[in-house]
């Protein structure tokens, strides 16, 4: 007992250190590599590009006032996030872009952990809305959104623990565009994948 | 012995830059964006117009007239400004090859927060961020057809917990500010 006492205490930083960098690998995991899509931006009409990371965030939540509601809301809202990072590219004409320019963001999203929680396809728009979720174990780690349309494309990416109710709430906020994916209307008026 | 401690003692106060190197060289981004311009669009930048000055009492008078309070956003005595008015800011083609410059020359030292092209109409906007110990510095650089402002501003969290709320919307609330405000 002795023993396994002492040979515990002896790999007690190893797990730490490998439990430390698998949380690190989660976080980087979570984070989507998006710079590939800025070859874009020389055939765009609009480029936005927008990056909170955690440090901005953290240091910025604790003063959102607790009296305002909204602000509280944010606040508990932006409590464990570890960053927002979001491209959006506007064309002049459609078809300026096509699947093959996502592919470096798609083929991060068919990773282990990574799922397709929500897909909207409007025939009448042209708009197509995909939201993944990253879950580790029962944890949700990460969010993407890409949504296509025939002139703009913009892929959402939130670090940490999101859910789409969430995703909703920052809508229109920190550089998050508004995907009418809350209304259920709106849901109504599309085809679900 | 001693020679060669004195000699090693040179030759790392040599190498190891003075504490203030760093904050110096940061603050040296502000100039390094203003000639990138002028190199890049070959154009100068000038003082702070007058017209401008005159506009805080505007800003102010119409806040009052709201029954608001101007509040300040810069920190007062931070706020540094470059204008460059009446030139052409014809980027060729090359504004991407630009923002690439613009994010070398900061990249070591500052964070990208937003970053806006629109290449047919010449507008650019970024806005760049670092630590300044319990505040932040704020780096606006807003480029249209014809004029350009680059502003450097240290902003309490409190403000930027306001103004990130609206990323895109932040540059243009700071620059108005600073390009306001009593010199």
């Amino acid at each position: 007992m002795n023993r396994l006492f002492q040979t515990s205490v002896k790999l007690l930083p190893i797990l730490l250190f490998v439990s430390g960098a698998a949380i690190s690998t989660r976080a980087q995991v979570a984070k989507l590599q998006l710079d590939q899509l800025d070859a874009l931006a020389s055939r765009a009409s609009e480029t936005v590009d927008v990056k909170l990371d955690e440090h901005l965030l953290q240091t910025t939540a604790r003063f959102f006032s607790s009296k305002d509601p909204d602000d509280a809301e944010i606040r508990e809202l932006i409590k464990n996030i570890k960053g927002i990072y979001v491209k959006s590219f506007t064309f002049e004409k459609e078809n300026e872009y096509s699947s093959g320019d996502i592919e470096s963001v798609a083929s991060q999203l068919r990773a282990e952990g990574w799922s397709k929680i929500v897909g909207v396809t409007s025939k009448k728009d042209g708009q197509n809305i995909d939201v993944y979720l990253l879950t580790v174990g029962d944890h949700v780690d990460g969010l993407a959104v890409i949504s296509l349309e025939p002139k703009e494309l913009t892929v959402v990416n939130i670090v940490g623990p999101i859910d789409l109710e969430k995703l909703t709430e920052l809508e229109g906020s920190f550089g998050v565009p508004t995907f009418t994916l809350s209304t259920p209307k709106a849901k109504a008026d599309k085809t679900i994948k | 012995m001693r020679v060669w401690a004195t000699i090693a003692l040179v030759f790392l106060t040599t190498l190891a830059p003075p504490a203030s190197v760093a904050s110096v060289a940061a603050d040296d981004d502000f100039s390094a964006v203003v000639k990138l311009i002028e190199r890049f669009y070959h154009v100068k930048h000038q003082s702070l117009p007058l017209l401008a000055r005159a506009g805080i009492k505007a800003v102010r008078t119409a806040a009052r007239i709201r029954g608001g309070e101007y509040r300040r956003i810069a920190e007062v005595g931070s706020a540094r400004i470059a204008f460059f008015e009446d030139e052409l800011f014809d980027s060729r083609g090359q504004m991407v090859t630009f923002k690439g410059s613009v994010q070398t020359t900061l990249a070591s030292r500052w964070s990208g927060l937003v970053q806006t092209l629109a290449p047919k109409d010449e507008e650019q906007t970024y806005i760049y961020i670092r630590d300044a110990r319990e505040k932040f510095k704020v780096l606006v650089i807003t480029i249209g057809k014809h004029d350009a402002t680059v502003v450097e501003a240290t902003v309490t969290p409190e403000v930027l917990a306001d103004l990130i709320k609206n990323p895109e919307g932040m540059g243009k609330a700071i620059t108005d500010e600073v390009a306001t405000s009593d010199p």
